[in-house]
């Protein structure tokens, strides 16, 4: 239950965060910081490929109903859904309580950092190549595409760094 | 049997994981259709009103530099008014020397204007979409025109019952038939995805005559936009590969970053032109 409301609350408050202010950055004319992925890496370890998997298509889903994109962020989200287990078990090798969710005290810096790393690199050269579908321009998504995951994992790190649910679970 | 169901069972996060980002391509296929389905996009009455939320606050920010365009371009049109009085006023005091023209009075001006406030807008995208605070209800239809008072925004796309969504100029599926100002040669107009402060004129045979700052407006042959209207000036050209035509970089005169309200084009014969050009295409 409180897994539950939990998990909302990251839906909803990290799609509005995206969908009324980062959307409307456009760092250099280049890129926007897709923070709202924070919601897939925040999700308990505990969870089954499959509900994972199902949670982020449904977030991609609704940004893709908010920004007009249509099915872009839905594919995305669930290419990285699908993997984040395996990459949890690449990184972390030892057996993880169900309840716990990734941050920096429960994975460590390092781990943490690489893990939403992956899952950002992951996120991003799915999300522009789907976008080049439409229009195809090397140069400009060589630019792209490690300007995105650059801001977006800055977001990121300095989310993870205020949030107090993480802090919390450090005592 | 058994075994195959149990395999089937062990691996059923894969089948979901290919059910779902089947289901994703379907909508990215399905929506380069031309018409998006309204249900899942900002049209839809639900989440319109969420990314309103934004569109509100955001828009009482540059009032000021909306006040000082509007006055900018209510003194240019007092000005036309002025010239278009004076001219008219030689006409008739002078009818003898212009028999050749009569004013028709059968023909009228066949556009009415909708204005619309943006609630939404992208820029950041390759394809980028605009919602406005009108729709059905209000007589907008998809395949109107939408400009603002600085130029061409681009057409209606998807239309509920009060919002609607635009195909802007930022978007590689948006085509407009454009020519340079005084001349009579178009070309056609297209984004390349890169600055949102520029467009690409392409097809622009190679003997008309222009140069750097010259303007470009629509041509008015696609019955969606009247014939003049800005859109922007040339910034740069080069010839294209086969040296009949010019490729102009177009420096665009709306600045999509702050559009905050623009006017929908009501052509009242747009489908009359429409349905007779394909009765043409169609007598071939």
């Amino acid at each position: 239950m409180i897994n539950i409301v939990r998990g909302l609350t990251y839906f909803v408050v990290f799609v509005l965060i995206q969908v009324l202010f980062l959307n409307n950055i456009h760092f250099l004319r280049l890129t926007t910081p897709f923070l709202y992925i924070y919601f897939i890496i925040k999700l308990p370890v505990g969870y089954s490929s499959m509900r994972v998997t199902f949670l982020s298509f449904l977030l991609g889903l609704v940004m893709d109903t908010l920004s007009n994109t249509s099915g872009m962020h839905a594919a995305a989200c669930t290419l990285i859904g699908f993997v984040r287990p395996y990459i949890i078990e690449l990184f972390m090798r030892e057996d993880l309580p169900e309840n716990l969710y990734p941050s920096y005290k429960s994975f460590g810096y390092g781990n943490f950092i690489r893990f939403t790393l992956v899952l950002v690199v992951l996120h991003h050269l799915a999300l522009f190549l789907i976008e080049s579908l439409t229009l195809f321009d090397p140069l400009f998504l060589a630019l792209r595409i490690p300007g995105g995951i650059v801001l977006t994992m800055l977001f990121i790190c300095m989310v993870e760094s205020f949030n107090r649910e993480s802090r919390r679970n450090e005592d | 049997m058994r075994r195959l169901l149990d395999f089937l069972i062990g691996k059923r996060h894969w089948l979901l994981f290919l059910f779902l980002e089947v289901v994703s391509f379907m909508f990215i296929y399905h929506n380069n259709a031309y018409q998006q389905s309204v249900l899942l996009s900002t049209a839809n009455a639900v989440t319109a009103n969420i990314v309103s939320l934004s569109g509100s606050v955001t828009s009482y920010l540059n009032l000021r530099e909306k006040n000082r365009a509007l006055i900018e371009r209510n003194g240019q049109l007092e000005m036309d008014l002025l010239r278009l009085q004076r001219q008219v006023e030689s006409m008739t005091a002078d009818t003898v020397s212009f028999r050749g023209f009569i004013s028709n009075p059968m023909r009228e001006f066949p556009y009415e204007v909708i204005t619309a406030k943006v609630i939404n807008n992208s820029v950041t995208y390759l394809s980028n979409y605009i919602t406005i605070d009108r729709g059905s209800s209000d007589g907008v239809l998809p395949d109107m025109g939408v400009v603002s008072e600085a130029g061409v925004v681009g057409i209606v796309s998807t239309v509920s019952k009060h919002y609607s969504v635009v195909i802007p100029l930022l978007n590689p599926k948006f085509r407009l038939s454009c020519k340079v100002l005084g001349s009579s040669y178009f070309g056609s107009m297209s984004w390349d995805g890169r600055s949102t402060r520029y467009a690409k004129l392409e097809e622009l045979p190679r003997h008309v005559e222009f140069k750097e700052g010259d303007t470009i407006v629509t041509s008015g042959f696609s019955a969606i936009f009247p014939e003049g209207i800005m859109v922007g000036n040339v910034s740069s050209f080069e010839r294209q590969r086969d040296d009949n035509f010019y490729s102009l970089t177009v420096r665009l005169t709306t600045d999509f970053h702050r559009l905050s309200s623009v006017m929908v084009i009501k052509n009242y014969r747009q489908n009359e032109q429409i349905q007779i050009e394909e009765e043409a295409r169609s007598n071939d």
